[in-house]
């Protein structure tokens, strides 16, 4: 009994400083008169059953929370001209997470260099509000996962006992957090797909009556989600947003083997906002455009030497580099690189940049941000968190995983369904106190290159997501794909397409090695994959020059093209109409 | 064209698998595109079979690398899948959805008949970047399936001619390479049916779905239940540069429910319900399904009560429908004449092993493998059995070979074995017996099996015969199985199946069989009590030589083999689902077999829920 005491006065004393600390308090908490929704409901009685049960049991679970995911989702994807497919789905999702033991040890303590068992894909529960079956679907999931936290407990407490424990392995195992009450409104998904049917069959089509294409696919999505949370801090959580989206995709093949795609997407909130058909089109244009130029363009040499990144390449590049890598869990895994781990209050890049992570922004310039949620997937409310100011850094992404100096969630706790939520980036902003219209960026570089006497410098316009090494048995080096890249020569000649690089090099060196940026800041929206799965995200950045960049050769395909030409293009065929 | 995922390691048998051959026909080579006759009705506007036959064409005349074989055989499936399904537990919907699919696979050889690139199984091989295999376009027009169909063939030609160099590498290195044939010869086969158009309006199935699935609210004890209602119709093309060509459609209906529960000492305990029918108006009503469920738990519910059965050895009878379930485990991997590919690793081999895949009856022909009383036929041309339809029929195999009906077993002698066109050590040519479901590798499985006795007893005698045996032993009671257990209709959620292939498979080869339903009947008076967590220990085909006596109660047994590469074919191919399911039925007496080894519990009890399950009214 004294060691439960002692855990509520730890978890009481917890409340009160991260109310003073983050959170707004939960105006509704003390307002026992709320209506919850029936789903909310039903989550609230089990847990209040179940918590009065186990928080008794041996072992005693100290905090339990329920999540449930009701998902109304429409896709119509097409590929070559015909539908691929067409098609709505509803499920209701249910994530329960019980932990057992205290707040500083718990079970899900990370033991050495184990990967942690993601224990919780969940069920799916009634799609109708019967209270009753409802309650029997999350008693069970309760007890599965009860069973399997009381395990995972005892071998916690038998590695303690036998392993050496880390510094930042000494943080807290959860950070307790001021409960939030509210309750949002519902959304409804309404979706006529014909139109949309239509739609991605014109745009594949397009993409066909290039003899370069091989493969093209045009997928319309549309996601309504009623998300509800509850957990036994008293967090009682619903809301909703319904999001679409359209991506272009197509593929091709140089002579020489290599594989080249080229992707578009449109992300839009408001069903009014939808991209119209000449938008789209003039997308579908662009991507056949820079297809046919990429098939033709030489292969680039290895280089190091200046290079500038457009804003939409350099968003991706911070959110592949920086972003990843300040990440709160990370730093508390002796498996990871901790590039950050021990620089809070340093200097990590040039002065005139300063980032910020702020997922309550919906909008951005009139531009859709894709990384936008009121809560995060551990009850916490989404927060604007000054992650590098004028260069320093000051703090990290985090969930309810705490380290030693930073105690508490900044809500950035997200998973995709199925995963456990880790730190993860939502809307990272990129901005510069020292902006310079784009052209004078681009005579900066031209001009280094002259100082260089190099014959040319890089200019990467696209760059698609690479996998960044953040462990330590990997080297401290991240590559990313840059998909569209032109050599700016000295010289004034036009512009040259070069395809086959990777970016290669190592994060803190090109951090410090930007010198100049753009005074417009571009968007990329796209989903993030990582340790919880894939979330959306949104990446922000002007455009950056850094003095020196190092690019390495692709490896190539080994595949040759197709040996015959395309069906609709093969001047030999017959047969060609039915 | 959307790709499959590509494997991720070589090591694992799905990969292996996948790779596994489907097998040519004979090469009749064709002047021109009008030697497939497209005899499509009036008014048709499926434009797929065109697209096949110019793509296939230019292919088969102009698809060659310099200095490199040609390809010999060309073959193109593909599937279009409309799929309703709607699942429910003690009467709320879990999920209701409806899709449409279409798949394609295509495959092609170099070589010749007797040697060709199929049949090999290799860490390997030609990574390509679209794949042979894939998602294509649901709208059954011309275009976009000649593109997806180029580059597919493309893949497949590469692939083809990789596997070609490796393998004749490998032949090299073996002091006496296999002298059988890779392919069988066969008849083309021409025929295109009218296309089956999904009807989803027969029957009301979300409100049957809750209707039914209510019936189980009366069993509180239960912790959860899936009642999964399915409609699934499928048109399969085939073509080949032999000059088959075929369009069938299909349709299937099914109920499939699970339950389960935990006993006092924490035994998990699970049941399952299932009823499939080809026409969905051949489904009973709800009010029949939840007669049928609640059936089904109140004996998970007897269940939970019973006693635990002791180590045991002694005779066993098993009812009709349990003998159908065994059967179906132990004789399957054996029926199979089609010999296994050649393997450059041992992985494959140590698959059968485990899985209980590999044959017993290779080589066998003509001696004793069954008790001299026995027939075994397998007739995919049969249509009922006493009233009871029996939805193992078809006209064509998955290889467009007529099906035929084969006496696998005369008075207890082996005759004959099931083949596809992949000859075996046996046998060379298909007798029509390659099966597949939603393109899976096509290999020889069973359709209606039927195991008959000429000398078979009235339940009374059986029963006595039983009772008898069980005196002579010196048992005070012996064990009757009603029902074996199929985790992959009682498991409620798909990683509960994948869980158990992964942790209690590896006994399947060894002979482990897993009883549902199991009663011990006392010598003295014979009445039945229940009990549980009894396993059957090396219950082998060796157990079937000898039986103490067969049952005149044949009855239908209707299941789904599992169409999984890796599953198919071996003792656990029998646990399968509407949704990958080749639809076969097993007709079985009662057959009552001496000194079997049941294992009894021995392992720790878990504790029950904390917390008891909340009312569910």
């Amino acid at each position: 009994m004294k060691s439960q005491r002692n855990v509520r006065s730890l978890l009481l004393g917890l409340i009160v400083s991260a109310s003073a600390w983050a959170c707004p308090a939960a105006e509704g908490a003390r307002d026992g008169s709320i209506t919850l929704p029936p789903v909310l409901n039903a989550m609230q009685v089990e847990l209040d059953r179940s918590f009065a049960a186990l928080s008794k049991g041996d072992p005693a679970a100290y905090f339990i929370s329920y999540t449930v995911s009701d998902r109304n989702y429409a896709e119509v994807s097409g590929s070559n001209g015909a539908l691929l497919s067409s098609s709505e789905d509803r499920a209701r999702w249910l994530e329960v997470q019980t932990r057992v033991g205290g707040y500083h040890l718990d079970d899900t303590h990370k033991i050495a260099d184990r990967q942690p068992s993601w224990s919780s894909p969940g069920t799916t529960v009634s799609l109708d509000d019967d209270l009753a079956v409802l309650r029997r679907e999350v008693w069970r999931e309760t007890d599965r996962q009860y069973r399997a936290a009381s395990q995972a407990l005892i071998k916690v407490k038998t590695s303690q006992q036998v392993q050496v424990q880390t510094a930042e392995g000494a943080a807290p195992d959860f950070s307790a957090e001021a409960p939030h009450v509210s309750i949002g409104q519902r959304v409804d998904l309404h979706v006529d797909r014909k139109p949309w049917e239509e739609r991605v069959r014109r745009y594949t089509a397009e993409f066909s009556k290039s003899p370069y294409t091989l493969n093209s696919i045009v997928t319309f999505t549309a996601l309504g989600m009623n998300q509800y949370q509850t957990d036994t801090e008293g967090a009682k959580i619903a809301f909703g947003e319904v999001h679409y989206r359209l991506e272009l995709f197509v593929q091709s093949k140089a002579p020489d083997g290599m594989d080249i795609q080229r992707y578009a997407n449109f992300d839009w909130l408001d069903p009014k906002e939808a991209p119209d058909d000449q938008t789209v089109s003039g997308a579908v244009q662009r991507l056949i455009h820079e297809t046919e130029a990429l098939d033709q363009a030489p292969l680039a040499d290895p280089y190091a030497g200046p290079t500038l990144l457009t804003g939409r390449a350099a968003a991706v590049f911070f959110h592949e580099v920086f972003g990843h890598r300040v990440e709160g869990f990370r730093q508390k895994d002796i498996s990871e690189g901790q590039t950050f781990t021990s620089k809070i209050g340093e200097q990590i890049m040039p002065d005139f940049i300063s980032i910020k992570d702020d997922p309550t922004e919906k909008a951005l310039n009139g531009q859709m941000l894709l990384g936008y949620y009121p809560f995060d997937d551990e009850g916490v409310a989404g927060t604007n968190t000054l992650l590098v100011d004028r260069g320093v850094l000051k703090t990290f992404l985090m969930s309810r995983s705490p380290l030693r100096d930073v105690p508490h969630s900044n809500g950035h706790g997200r998973r995709q369904l199925g995963f456990t939520p880790v730190a993860r980036q939502g809307n990272l902003i990129v901005s510069s106190s020292n902006g310079m219209p784009f052209s004078e960026l681009r005579q900066k570089l031209i001009d280094m290159v002259k100082q260089e006497h190099l014959p040319y410098g890089l200019l990467i316009d696209d760059i698609e997501g690479g996998f960044t090494f953040t462990g330590r048995g990997q080297p401290q080096a991240f590559q990313v794909t840059p998909l569209v890249v032109y050599r700016v020569f000295a010289d004034g000649r036009p512009d040259q397409l070069v395809r086959g690089v990777n970016i290669v090099g190592t994060p803190l060196v090109s951090l410090s090695k930007i010198v100049g940026t753009s005074d417009k800041q571009e968007i990329f929206n796209g989903y993030c994959g990582a340790e919880s799965g894939s979330v959306p995200v949104s990446a922000v950045a002007p455009a950056v020059l850094i003095s020196e960049m190092e690019f390495a050769k692709k490896e190539t395909s080994t595949d040759r093209p197709p040996i015959l030409p395309p069906p609709a293009h093969d001047p030999q065929a017959k047969g060609q109409q039915p | 064209m959307k790709n499959f995922a590509p494997a991720a390691s070589l090591a694992l048998l799905a990969a292996l698998l996948l790779t596994a051959p489907t097998f040519a026909k004979r090469a009749a080579p064709r002047k021109n595109a009008d030697d497939h006759p497209l005899s499509i009705p009036a008014g048709d506007n499926d434009q797929t079979l065109r697209a096949m036959r110019d793509e296939l064409e230019r292919a088969r005349t102009r698809l060659v690398i310099p200095g490199v074989d040609k390809p010999f055989y060309i073959e193109y499936r593909l599937i279009d899948v409309d799929l309703r399904t709607v699942t429910a537990s003690f009467g709320a919907l879990l999920a209701s959805s409806t899709t449409r699919s279409r798949q394609m696979v295509v495959d092609v050889r170099v070589g010749n008949y007797h040697l060709d690139s199929s049949n090999f199984l290799s860490e390997d091989g030609f990574q390509g970047f679209l794949g042979r295999t894939g998602q294509v376009g649901i709208d059954r027009d011309y275009h976009s399936l000649r593109q997806d169909l180029w580059l597919a063939t493309d893949q497949a030609y590469k692939e083809a001619v990789t596997q070609m160099s490796l393998k004749q590498a490998f032949l090299r290195s073996l002091t006496k390479p296999p002298e059988i044939d890779d392919f069988a010869q066969a008849q083309p086969v021409v025929r295109v049916d009218p296309r089956g158009e999904p009807d989803w309006t027969s029957r009301k199935w979300e409100e049957e779905a809750r209707l039914a699935s209510a019936a189980l609210k009366n069993f509180p004890q239960l912790y959860g239940t899936r009642v999964t209602y399915s409609l699934l119709y499928t048109t399969t093309y085939r073509m080949t540069s032999e000059g088959t060509l075929i369009r069938e459609s299909h349709h299937i209906a099914g109920i499939e429910a699970g339950m389960d529960t935990e006993a006092e000492d924490g035994m998990p305990l699970r049941n399952f319900y299932a009823y499939y029918s080809l026409d969905p108006s051949g489904l009973p009503d709800a009010a029949s399904v939840a007669k049928g469920l609640t059936e089904a738990a109140s004996d998970l519910s007897a269940e939970r009560d019973a006693a635990l059965v002791p180590d045991y050895t002694g005779p066993v009878l098993f009812d009709a429908p349990a003998a159908a379930q065994t059967l179906a485990q132990v004789l399957e991997p054996s029926l199979s004449g089609a010999r296994p590919p050649l393997a450059t690793t041992n992985e494959f081999e140590e698959f059968l092993d485990r899985y209980g895949g590999r044959s017993e009856w290779t080589g066998r022909v003509n001696t004793r493998v069954l008790p001299t009383s026995v027939s075994l036929i397998d007739d995919p041309t049969a249509k009922d059995f006493g009233g009871t339809p029996l939805l193992g029929r078809y006209d064509l195999d998955a290889e467009g070979v007529p099906g035929q009906r084969v006496s696998v077993v005369e008075n207890g002698l082996l005759k004959n074995l099931l083949m596809s066109r992949r000859p075996g050590p046996d046998f060379y040519a298909s007798n029509g017996h390659a099966r597949s479901a939603m393109l899976s590798d096509p290999q020889p499985l069973s359709s209606n099996l039927f195991f008959q006795s000429s000398s078979a007893l009235s339940p009374a005698d059986l029963h006595k015969k039983f009772m008898d045996a069980c005196k002579d032993d010196g048992h005070e009671w012996c064990l009757e199985v009603r029902r074996m257990a199929d985790p992959a209709l009682s498991a409620l959620q798909s990683e509960d199946f994948s869980e158990f292939v992964g942790e209690m498979a590896g006994g399947f080869g060894n002979g482990m069989r897993m009883p549902l339903l199991v009663y011990r009947v006392y010598v003295t008076d014979g009445h039945k009590e229940p009990v549980r967590g009894g396993i059957l220990d090396a219950l082998t085909l060796r157990s079937l030589r000898n039986m103490l006596a067969i049952g005149n109660d044949s009855t239908v047994y209707t299941y789904m083999q599992n169409a999984a590469d890796a599953l198919a074919g071996t003792a656990l191919g029998s646990f399968g689902s509407i949704q990958n399911g080749i639809p076969s039925t097993i007709i079985s007496p009662s057959i009552l077999l001496d000194d079997v080894e049941v294992r009894g519990f021995h392992g720790e009890p878990r504790r029950l829920p904390l917390v008891p399950p909340p009312p569910l009214e």
